[in-house]
């Protein structure tokens, strides 16, 4: 038994930061976490897990905050951060990656699954959203598309990015962009078509007439 | 503006990420054609559904919570 009391005191770990790049950094945290709802969702359709998609988005902020340097504050963030999670899911699961164009209704339907297990042991997954979400056509639709299609629109339409930003995410010219979005619409659309007419969308371009 | 040029911005247009001079010769070439006329409308539907149906989760609380003390270590 030794008399001694080995005082371990871990090493303060010497920061390499400066008090400039420390700002930064802290900077960066406070935009960066702004955009978690909308990275785990990404993560959420790009995996179809939960559980995946928490891995992702956590490894995706590890990677951010080690490269925040190369961050450029007025520059889009959120793109920089979905760039990242894209490049994580490529790299991450790319050898099982479903072929583009491929639907696997499995994988769909485990989806379903694994968010209505994770119910319960989260009371944040908002449970009317889930209900809806089983049974929801729109959805249903979005996920049935090819994948190069699929991922614009999700980009575009529930993301809200610039074409710009989406060429530079999905590293295709932005003319691919538009090609993409405009058959992946076309697509969508034949696929909505009952759907709408069930829900009250207008799909007839003339306007019921006043009397 | 012929029809294959129209849609190839059509979906451009819907987004309103056309150059002034498309925009121009996107809507001059609607007004002339309504096959063009309604694809572009219907696109827009489209869009329009997309984005007031699809649902949206909140990260769970564990993942905030595991990002923000990633945060703290890095600080």
């Amino acid at each position: 038994m030794s008399s001694s009391s080995d005082n371990k005191n871990a090493p303060e770990k010497k920061s390499i930061l400066s008090e400039k790049d420390k700002i930064k950094q802290k900077e960066f945290q406070e935009e960066a976490i702004e955009h978690i709802n909308a990275l785990y969702n990404y993560a959420l359709h790009l995996t179809m897990n939960p559980s995946d998609a928490h891995d992702l988005v956590q490894e995706t902020y590890l990677k951010a905050y080690k490269f925040f340097s190369s961050f450029e504050k007025g520059t889009n963030c959120k793109a920089w951060l979905f760039k990242i999670l894209k490049n994580n899911y490529i790299n991450k699961f790319r050898k099982n990656a479903r072929e583009p164009g491929k639907v696997d209704y499995d994988l769909i339907k485990d989806f379903y699954h694994s968010i209505k297990d994770s119910q319960s042991e989260s009371e944040d997954l908002n449970a009317g959203y889930l209900r809806s979400l089983m049974h929801d056509e729109v959805y249903q639709a979005m996920n049935s598309l090819p994948e190069e299609f699929k991922e614009v629109i999700q980009l575009c339409d529930i993301e809200g990015f610039t074409y710009e930003e989406i060429a530079n995410m999905v590293e295709s010219p932005i003319g691919t962009v538009r090609s993409r979005l405009y058959r992946g619409r076309k697509i969508l659309r034949s696929k909505l078509t009952e759907f709408a007419s069930k829900y009250g969308y207008n799909t007839e371009n003339e306007e019921p007439g006043e009397q | 503006m012929n029809c294959i040029q129209a849609q190839a911005l059509m979906s451009a247009a819907v987004d309103n990420e056309l150059s002034l001079k498309e925009q121009e010769g996107f809507e001059k070439h609607l007004l002339k054609c309504p096959t063009c006329f309604n694809e572009f409308k219907e696109a827009q539907k489209t869009k329009h559904i997309i984005r007031e149906k699809i649902t949206r989760f909140t990260a769970p609380p564990s993942l905030v919570k595991s990002i923000l003390e990633l945060c703290d270590s890095h600080i």
